[in-house]
């Protein structure tokens, strides 16, 4: 409880200087696409603590609303926050909802798992969206949230850092990662956008956002294609960020006066292991049999299968090769001091915290 | 013709034609020169991931600037019929996705081009390419059956938990399958109708169709959509055929059998095996022990072509589709009939038509959707 009230002092005090510099006024309205998902509730969430009020929530007609909900009863907000039900594929939607906003906190992402279906709802619906803007003098600042799936690691060094300037994947196709080619294509439509029509835009890449209302386990911590849960490494840095502290580097890219252009990296100070994170997992929620193999093991196995894959040409999906392996399981490190520098961000929840939370949900009720 | 390489062109660049392009990479002799989508940013996604450099947003363009041996039409179903035209009219061959139009009409007429101008068309029927398919056929053929079929079923059940599928189409009341005159069954079932249209009668006494909406897809918020199909068919001859579509059903199921008056057969599309079964009669007890040993030899059979198919890379996810475009480029190149006859294609159009009358608009409908509380 002690510990809880030091907490909220301290978010109070960070609300207390963010509102000192953002370069909007609570009354400007801004609109959260995606507003409805796991890390969008938190947006919301962070908004409304700050004293947004005009918010405008882009939700899909058939989306489920509860998580959202819960958010605007609990800020009494359900009259001045607006739900706005559109589809991003559509260019008339998009205009309706960009109208009158100073920032678009742009969350909404395909989760498609063909290439076409991910580039259509993350790359499309993007464009569609700044399209809106085009022309609009209004918008002071457009959040695009990215990932971390746009890196490639397969040059980054066995324990080397991974930060903003390292290199993007060069062929997502031979990656066979739809979500990580339709992320691409969104920035580079963005980046292109900010070029061409002065769009002010900020990208941030969260790492592996984790927290209550995600239950699944990372691919980063290993796979379950072959009925048995197999752990590649087990000492590969996770780049955990907890959901709350990700929705809050959000709503400051958006608040901060002078990072357009820029890129942030999403991640907690305190991180762990793909083994400890199992091991936490295991411990609490429940106890499954997983082998373990080293990573250079997987790197060799998922060669093996790359070259089967092009030589049976295709009777195997490509779904392990070295560039995934090495994109989720190689050992890096990764930073976020340009997240601290420039938005002042630091975590709300430290890792203790968001790991109780995190397997709270597990709890039986 | 015969031994130059065919020009393939792609019109509509979404999720299917992912499948085409790998098919098409998989045939010997032909190339795609060019990708078109309405969506320009589309077609050079598709582009980009298979190397092809000319992306065209207009397909008017398209076919002056390339000049396309084949065009393979992966569109929504609505302009499917508009689009083949303009293509049969600039003289290209033409491959439909299913369902090949959204009216019998409409196929009747494409045909009816593409026979005047010596083009040829197929529909993407690819379930009656699969290599069990294609035995089958071969099977019917030697006269395995007996005779002419007496009773064929196809199932077709599709699970409703594909959210990268449903969640689109019931989320947005103006995705183009709501706008289909069967909505979501028309996107789906023609496979399965197709498969009973191969060996039914072009003259139809009989078609009785019955729909409903699971529960699921009421909660789901299904609208006005229809997921559970039955539809009792019976031709001039005599032989009668019930479709079953189910999104309930579990396991999956994707099964054909034709019983004929001597032996019967049984396609599992899922498990991709045939299996045979003759008729034998056995004295006493045995009756009850000998046909459920043949049945396992028969299961083993299956398994075992089953591995040696996928050691010898001749079993993979697209060969059904791969098969059936193969054989209509050899059509092509070698000037013979198409490998779906017009008529199957134009029976299981029909077939469709007269479903979805019945359960949208006729009289069987027995059980209307329940509106969704708010």
């Amino acid at each position: 409880m002690h510990g809880r009230n030091r907490e909220d002092r301290s978010s109070q005090l960070q609300v207390s200087k963010v509102n000192q510099e953002r370069m909007v006024l609570s009354s400007e309205r801004i609109l959260v696409t995606g507003s409805n998902g796991f890390i969008g509730t938190r947006v919301v969430d962070a908004l409304l603590g700050y004293g947004f009020s005009s918010i405008r929530c882009f939700v899909r007609p058939s989306s489920r609303l509860d998580g959202l909900y819960k958010v605007l009863d609990r800020y009494s907000a359900a009259d001045t926050v607006e739900l706005f039900q559109g589809d991003l594929l559509s260019p008339e939607d998009c205009q309706r909802a960009v109208d009158g906003c100073s920032i678009i906190y742009h969350l909404a992402a395909g989760s498609d798992k063909s290439f076409a279906g991910s580039f259509m709802n993350s790359a499309l619906a993007t464009r569609n969206l700044m399209d809106a803007t085009v022309g609009r003098g209004e918008l002071k600042r457009f959040v695009n949230v990215s990932s971390f799936a746009v890196y490639s690691t397969l040059k980054i060094q066995r324990r080397g850092v991974l930060d903003e300037t390292c290199p993007l994947e060069d062929s997502p196709q031979e990656r066979y990662d739809p979500y990580g080619f339709g992320k691409l294509k969104q920035e580079e439509l963005v980046k292109e956008y900010g070029k061409n029509f002065g769009l002010p835009y900020v990208i941030l890449r969260p790492g592996t956002v984790f927290g209550a209302g995600k239950r699944q386990l990372s691919g980063r911590v290993g796979i379950g294609t072959f009925g048995v849960f197999i752990q590649v490494g087990g000492f590969n840095l996770l780049p955990l960020t907890f959901v709350d502290n990700c929705a809050e580097a959000i709503v400051l890219a958006g608040l901060k006066p002078g990072v357009e252009g820029e890129v942030f990296n999403v991640v907690d100070d305190e991180l762990l292991t793909s083994g400890q994170f199992l091991s936490a997992y295991q411990k609490s929620v429940n106890r499954f049999f997983s082998v373990r193999i080293p990573y250079f093991v997987a790197y060799h196995l998922s060669c093996l299968w790359e070259k089967y894959s092009k030589k049976s040409k295709g009777q195997l999906p490509p779904v392990f090769n070295r560039r995934r392996c090495a994109a989720e399981w190689r050992e890096v490190r990764f930073t976020n001091q340009k997240l601290r520098d420039r938005l002042g961000w630091k975590p709300r929840i430290g890792l203790d915290q968001a790991m109780a939370s995190f397997l709270s949900q597990f709890s039986p009720r | 013709m015969s031994n130059s390489h065919l020009r393939i062109a792609i019109v509509g660049c979404g999720k299917i034609a992912d499948q085409h392009v790998q098919a098409i990479e998989r045939i010997a002799n032909c190339r795609i020169v060019a990708l078109c989508d309405r969506e320009l940013l589309m077609a050079k996604q598709l582009g980009e991931r298979c190397g092809v450099l000319s992306c065209f947003s207009d397909l008017g363009e398209m076919l002056a600037a390339v000049s396309p041996d084949v065009v393979h039409i992966t569109t929504p179903p609505q302009a499917h019929f508009s689009l083949a035209s303009l293509c049969l009219e600039s003289g290209s061959h033409v491959y439909l996705e299913k369902p090949f139009t959204v009216t019998a009409t409409e196929a009747d007429t494409l045909i009816q081009i593409a026979e005047k101008r010596d083009l040829r068309l197929t529909a993407g029927h690819n379930c009656q390419f699969t290599r069990e398919a294609i035995e089958m056929r071969r099977l019917v053929e030697q006269g395995f059956l007996g005779g002419k079929p007496i009773h064929l079923e196809s199932y077709f059940s599709y699970d409703l938990g594909d959210a990268s599928y449903t969640g689109p189409v019931l989320g947005n009341r103006s995705h183009w399958v709501h706008r289909l005159p069967g909505k979501l069954l028309h996107n789906i079932i023609s496979h399965g109708i197709a498969k009973l249209a191969e060996f039914l009668d072009d003259e139809l006494t009989e078609i009785l169709a019955l729909a409903d909406q699971s529960p699921r897809l009421r909660s789901l918020n299904g609208g006005d959509v229809l997921d559970e199909l039955r539809v009792l068919i019976r031709d001039k001859t005599g032989t009668t055929a019930v479709f079953v579509f189910s999104t309930q059903i579990k396991p999956g199921l994707n099964q054909l059998r034709i019983c004929g008056p001597v032996n019967s057969l049984l396609l599992d599309q899922n498990s991709s095996s045939l299996i045979r079964n003759v008729s034998r009669t056995y004295k006493s007890y045995l009756t009850f022990f000998v046909p459920p040993v043949q049945s396992a030899r028969e299961n083993l059979r299956n398994a075992w072509n089953n591995i040696c198919d996928f050691a010898g890379k001749r079993l993979y996810q697209d060969f059904g589709m791969t098969e059936l475009i193969s054989r209509f480029y050899n059509s092509i190149k070698c000037s013979e009939a198409p490998p779906i006859p017009y008529r199957e294609i134009l029976l299981t159009a029909k077939i469709m038509d007269e479903i979805f009358g019945q359960i949208y608009d006729g009289d069987y409908l027995k059980v209307k959707p329940e509106p969704v509380p708010a």
